[in-house]
């Protein structure tokens, strides 16, 4: 394959009437001539000649008779086509005289003439200004084209607007032709062939102009919906290849719920290929397969839309539209999925010898692995894929030591804590290896972006001190890009694990100082550093006196520099028992011929700024602010004849007043977050950084500490962390204050949500969490919607908002599920401003309410990342009939009738009994009457219907009718005593089931009428 | 997911197939300079011990392969998987090879517009189309003999 010893007789041997013998003779004779000027003059005289006739060609077509003939014109057009090409598209203005003939060509009958306008002007469309002179006119022969008989003139224009649709915004815009292409795409009568090449030229026009479907709803459905059925035949591989890309696009950018329902499809087809596939079975047809695999570009086009049909649970938070995920698909197609998965990796880690074979694998083990982490996998999944991909780092294989560090950098990215550890802890050496000894800067570069997705606290000096010896090391090839990236991940990851000040102060110097002579921009790495030593008070010795020992070196970088003179000039004087004021100066006018104008202007200041702190130097300082008067550079020269004025000033008054209040020391920094997270590119966000409070906002110490991780940066400077901001109550209820992670104050909004359809679930000085509880069908009632509104209660602006929602289960035939969970509606909440969102709880079996749905909220405030996680209470007394007409209708012996009734029935399997409940709310002034009263209102409101009585004291008579979809509905009663001196209650409560429905519904009770 | 442009050029940088799929999202470079930018940046890479794929751009990264004499290049979005598109770029050289019957660089200079009609029918808006050879192969010849 492409044996570049073939002797060289005119290319081709093929002699089919599509051979141009002149083209031929043309190339021949440029080839001969390819360095000499007689080249440029070949191609001259040959534009002359194809002016000439083209021109004489025009006149006589104006007399009606086409002299010229199609065959010559195509091959002048192919010439001018060649020029173009073999002169890199500079010779474009000497061929613009051929575009009336090109049109003339594209009318033309015959293919191969047809043929050759085409493909010259997907060349030519490139260029503005072809467009503006053709585009009507190859607007109309394409219509016109496509509307024909002609297949292999539709098949034409369709491949020019796969090719220059992308280049023509108006293309896209012109509805005649939109509506062609897609008539072929839905036509029962049209080809698979020409399916196919529609399909994609409408997938360009689409791309191009996203409104083709959008701007009109109507035309959207069904244009959809017909495109989407093109995937119902699912043996149809062929046909699939093409519409998979479309119906991807449709899915990511124009409407994702349309496309839920091709998941058991897609699985199926998944399944066929990788499944059936693989085993030797002749039910997967041959010609689908490449390199004996089953075709790859199926399966990865395949799990690429799967890919956003499912979101893993992190990426529910963060989408717009969280559709499908793995808790909500059906188990047989999660089964099919995750076993696709498993063959994938099956099969792509054994050893084969045929290099495509191989890379085909390859191509399908990637491509699954990466997608496995949507299908909630278990930790051992995850541990046992990392494991498989690990093997694979050291294949003799370039490519797949590349692929595979990609695909862990994925997986540790979305998949989190356990994939990392299996990484870290069974792998750091090989990752270190690879380090030390590839030449491939992709793989290094992966490389490095694998170690900064698991780098915290524990590891973070093995793998700083690595990278440091890497940029070093003077047996790596120096690439100043992949120098400045790792420059770039030691500053952020040292920021923002580091534990110990020193070492910080340590590393980011030595950085510094090691970046002086690449190409590198590392003003950013610089200036952060001086703004978190400016704002951590204890820093500021420490760093002042390692700039003095750097400064002291013959050879300094400028960042160093540059750091030095902002950080000296605040604080020069904590150094002056290690370098005085005049030390000081003369190293910074040392240094400032052999730098920069920008850094002069630094040290400039710099020098008022030392002559504040010790005027003695006053002589030294006039002197050099008077030389550099005749500066060159306006900005330096200003800053001279400035600054010398102010320090003249000073001499003349005897003090330093002016200059202490134009230099008043620097206020803390508020940038909060670090700007060169900005220059990760294309590494995805690491699997710990969202866990983490940007340290600069906690080097301040003034935000609420139960979020901050141990790890901050702000411990370390030796500040011991306030305490909670507020002391937790929530040890009275012992089932739930097992679970560690529950907010302080959860438990006043939970007990609210079972009593009280709408009301606070949450507050606290940055948020305020309201809830309301509807029943989105008046006859279902164990559909639930939960809507809850977040409230920004601070001063400042709430960005990233982001929840999760979890049931207590969701495989296992599930209590309860939850449903259609929007995200909320704005992620950023300016002061008092609020975003929403709802999801559904779909009660399908009894069960406690302390299993109740958890919901966790993520922001961040004024720098510093909060996460509050609650439990949004859903019982099932959250299920009662509540409605107005059925209360009161039962009266007390027909209460007491029943409640026999059910004893003889069920006996003690359908009771419950809870006593002694502690009645924690304290209103004073109210009389204890009042407590009564109280309860009374909030079993009301809950729904139940309480008999009217006046014949027994301090006892409540209580029955309601609890839903549930599964297991039906059930009938319970329930006596209520008062104990008034104790203020106790107990409770009994009986039902018509004689599983643990009474005990569920007394717990509900219980925490509605205790808080 | 899609390619944005398909490249082949010899070992002196000389283009011998460009194909812009999405010129819009490359940059704001003229074309002309990012072939030489990338021509650059790949004859400087070691065939032996270095991988098929290198990232170009903030937008772009390319999957390459080397027959004899010529570079194939496609230019891909950052967040596509590489491997697959090394099956392309096989395929389609495979393709080329049985169509010109065992393929040369001078094929693809005397007969540069049957080389395109193969990219049309294997490529269109940056997909691609077809991947059955058989299928391909007996279209192109049917088209080939078109007058």
């Amino acid at each position: 394959m492409m044996d570049s010893r073939k002797p060289a007789s005119n290319g081709s041997s093929h002699n089919y009437s599509t051979t141009i013998k002149g083209l031929q003779l043309f190339i021949a004779d440029l080839r001969s001539s390819q360095y000499s000027d007689e080249h440029e003059k070949r191609i001259q005289s040959e534009i002359v000649k194809i002016k000439q006739q083209f021109d004489s060609a025009a006149k006589k077509s104006a007399n009606g008779k086409d002299k010229l003939g199609g065959y010559q014109r195509k091959k002048y057009i192919a010439k001018l086509a060649y020029i173009y090409v073999t002169s890199n598209t500079t010779k474009l203005n000497d061929i613009l005289f051929g575009l009336d003939q090109m049109l003339e060509l594209l009318a033309s009958d015959s293919f191969s003439e047809k043929f050759m306008a085409y493909m010259t002007l997907e060349f030519l469309y490139e260029h503005a200004i072809v467009i503006s002179k053709v585009r009507d006119k190859v607007t109309h022969q394409l219509i016109k084209d496509i509307s024909g008989s002609n297949d292999n003139f539709v098949a034409l224009a369709l491949n020019f607007i796969g090719v220059a649709g992308k280049l023509d915004i108006e293309m896209s815009k012109d509805d005649n032709l939109t509506t062609e292409v897609f008539q072929i795409l839905r036509s029962p009568t049209s080809t698979v062939y020409l399916k196919k090449k529609s399909a994609l030229a409408f997938l360009t026009l689409l791309k191009t102009n996203p409104g083709i479907l959008i701007d009109d709803p109507q035309r959207k459905q069904l244009w959809i919906q017909r495109i989407l059925s093109l995937l119902d035949d699912t043996q149809n591989y062929r046909l699939m290849l093409a519409v998979l890309p479309l119906v991807e696009y449709i899915a990511k950018n124009i409407d994702l719920e349309c496309c839920i329902r091709l998941l058991r499809q897609l699985t199926q087809i998944l399944y066929n290929c990788v499944i059936v596939g693989t085993s030797n079975s002749e039910k997967f047809p041959s010609e689908f397969k490449f390199a004996n695999v089953p075709n790859p570009w199926l399966i990865t086009k395949i799990v690429s839309l799967l890919s956003i049909l499912i979101v893993s649970p992190t990426e529910a938070n963060n989408t717009s539209s969280a559709v499908l995920q793995s808790s909500n698909i059906d188990r047989e197609t999660l089964g099919k999925l995750r076993m696709c998965v498993t063959k994938a990796i099956e099969v792509g880690t054994k050893s084969c010898n045929d290099p495509m074979e191989r890379i085909v694998l390859n191509t399908i083990l990637f491509s699954l692995i990466n997608f496995a982490s949507k299908l909630d996998p278990s930790p051992e999944a995850i541990s046992n894929s990392v494991s498989a991909l690990c093997s694979l780092l050291t294949s003799a294989e370039i490519n797949i030591r590349y692929l595979t560090l990609d695909s862990l950098v994925k997986l540790c990215s979305i998949s989190g804590r356990h994939a990392i550890d299996t990484v870290r802890y069974k792998n750091l050496n090989l990752i270190f290896h690879i380090l030390d000894s590839e030449r491939d800067s992709s793989i290094v570069r992966k490389v490095v972006d694998l170690l900064y997705t698991f780098t915290d606290s524990e590891n973070l000096q093995i793998i700083v001190q690595k990278l440091f010896e890497y940029v070093q090391s003077s047996r790596h090839p120096t690439d100043p890009f992949i120098k400045s990236d790792i420059a770039v991940k030691i500053a952020i990851l040292s920021e923002k694990f580091a534990i110990d000040a020193h070492w910080y102060i340590n590393v980011s110097l030595n950085l510094l100082s090691l970046t002086s002579n690449s190409t590198l921009n590392d003003d950013e790495i610089w200036q952060r550093l001086c703004q978190i030593v400016v704002n951590n008070t204890s820093l500021h010795q420490i760093t002042c006196e390692h700039l003095v020992d750097y400064l002291r070196e013959t050879h300094t970088s400028e960042a160093i520099v540059k750091t030095g003179a902002f950080l000296l000039g605040e604080y020069a004087n904590l150094v002056f028992e290690k370098a005085s004021v005049g030390e000081l100066f003369n190293l910074f006018t040392d240094k400032y011929f052999t730098t920069s104008n920008v850094t002069r202007a630094m040290i400039l200041t710099t020098i008022v700024k030392l002559y504040r702190f010790s005027t003695a130097i006053e002589s030294v300082v006039i002197k050099f602010f008077q030389i550099e008067l005749n500066s060159l550079d306006i900005e330096l020269q200003t800053r001279s004849f400035e600054y010398l004025n102010f320090v003249q000033l000073s001499k003349l008054n005897g003090n330093t007043k002016l200059l202490d209040v134009l230099f008043s020391p620097m206020p803390p920094f508020n940038t909060r977050s670090n700007p060169l997270l900005k220059r990760l590119g294309s590494l995805p966000s690491s699997g710990y950084s969202s866990t983490f409070s940007e340290s600069i906002g906690s080097l301040h110490g003034d935000k609420d500490r139960s979020t901050t991780p141990p790890t901050s940066f702000s411990q370390a400077s030796g500040r011991p962390a306030p305490p909670r901001s507020r002391g937790t109550k929530s040890a009275s209820i012992n089932t739930l204050a097992s679970e560690p992670m529950l907010s302080s104050g959860w438990e006043e909004g939970f007990s609210r949500m079972l009593s009280h359809r709408k009301g606070i679930l949450y507050t606290s000085g940055f948020l305020r969490v309201i809830y309301r509880i509807t029943n989105p069908e008046t006859e279902n009632l164990t559909r639930l919607k939960i809507s809850l509104t977040f409230i920004n209660q601070s001063e400042l602006k709430i960005n990233g908002l982001s929840t999760e929602i979890n049931a207590i289960r969701t495989a296992d035939n599930p209590e309860y599920v939850l449903r259609n969970i929007e995200p909320p509606s704005s992620i950023d909440v300016n002061p008092r401003g609020r975003s929403e969102q709802s999801f559904e709880v779909i009660v399908r079996k009894t069960f406690s309410v302390i299993d109740s749905p958890t919901v966790k909220v993520y922001f961040s405030c004024g720098g510093s990342t909060n996460s509050i996680v609650l439990k949004a209470a859903i019982g099932v007394t959250s299920t009662i009939t509540s409605s107005a007409a059925a209360k009161n209708t039962i009266s007390l012996p027909q209460f007491v009738t029943r409640w026999k009734t059910l004893r003889e029935a069920l006996g003690d399997d359908g009771e419950y009994i809870l006593e002694k409940i502690q009645l924690r709310r304290k209103k004073s002034g109210n009389p204890d009457g009042e407590y009564l009263r109280s309860i009374y209102q909030c079993i009301s409101r809950m729904g139940f219907n309480i008999v009217e009585q006046t014949s027994v004291n301090n006892t409540l008579f209580i029955a309601g009718i609890i839903h549930t979809k599964s297991e039906g509905s059930f009938g319970c009663l329930i006596k209520l005593k008062y104990d008034e001196p104790k203020r106790e209650v107990s409770l009994t409560c009986r039902t018509t089931s004689n599983g643990s429905l009474a005990q569920n519904i007394s717990e509900c009770l219980k925490y509605a009428i205790s808080n | 997911m899609a390619i944005q442009f398909i490249l082949c050029f010899n070992k002196q940088g000389v283009v011998r197939l460009v194909r812009w799929f999405d010129i819009c999202q490359v940059d704001s470079q003229k074309p002309q300079d990012m072939i030489v930018q990338i021509y650059r940046l790949i004859s400087s890479r070691d065939h032996k011990h270095q991988s098929n794929f290198v990232e170009f751009s903030d937008s772009t990264k390319l999957v390459y392969k080397r027959y004899a004499g010529l570079y194939f290049v496609m230019g891909i979005d950052l967040q596509d998987e590489e491997p697959i598109y090394l099956s392309h770029i096989h395929l389609f050289v495979e393709v080329l090879d049985a169509f010109f019957g065992n393929v040369c660089e001078l094929d693809i200079v005397f007969s540069f517009y049957r080389a395109y009609m193969v990219m049309d029918e294997m490529f269109i808006g940056g997909e691609v189309q077809e991947i059955s050879k058989e299928v391909l192969l007996e279209r192109l010849s049917i088209l080939d003999r078109l007058n």
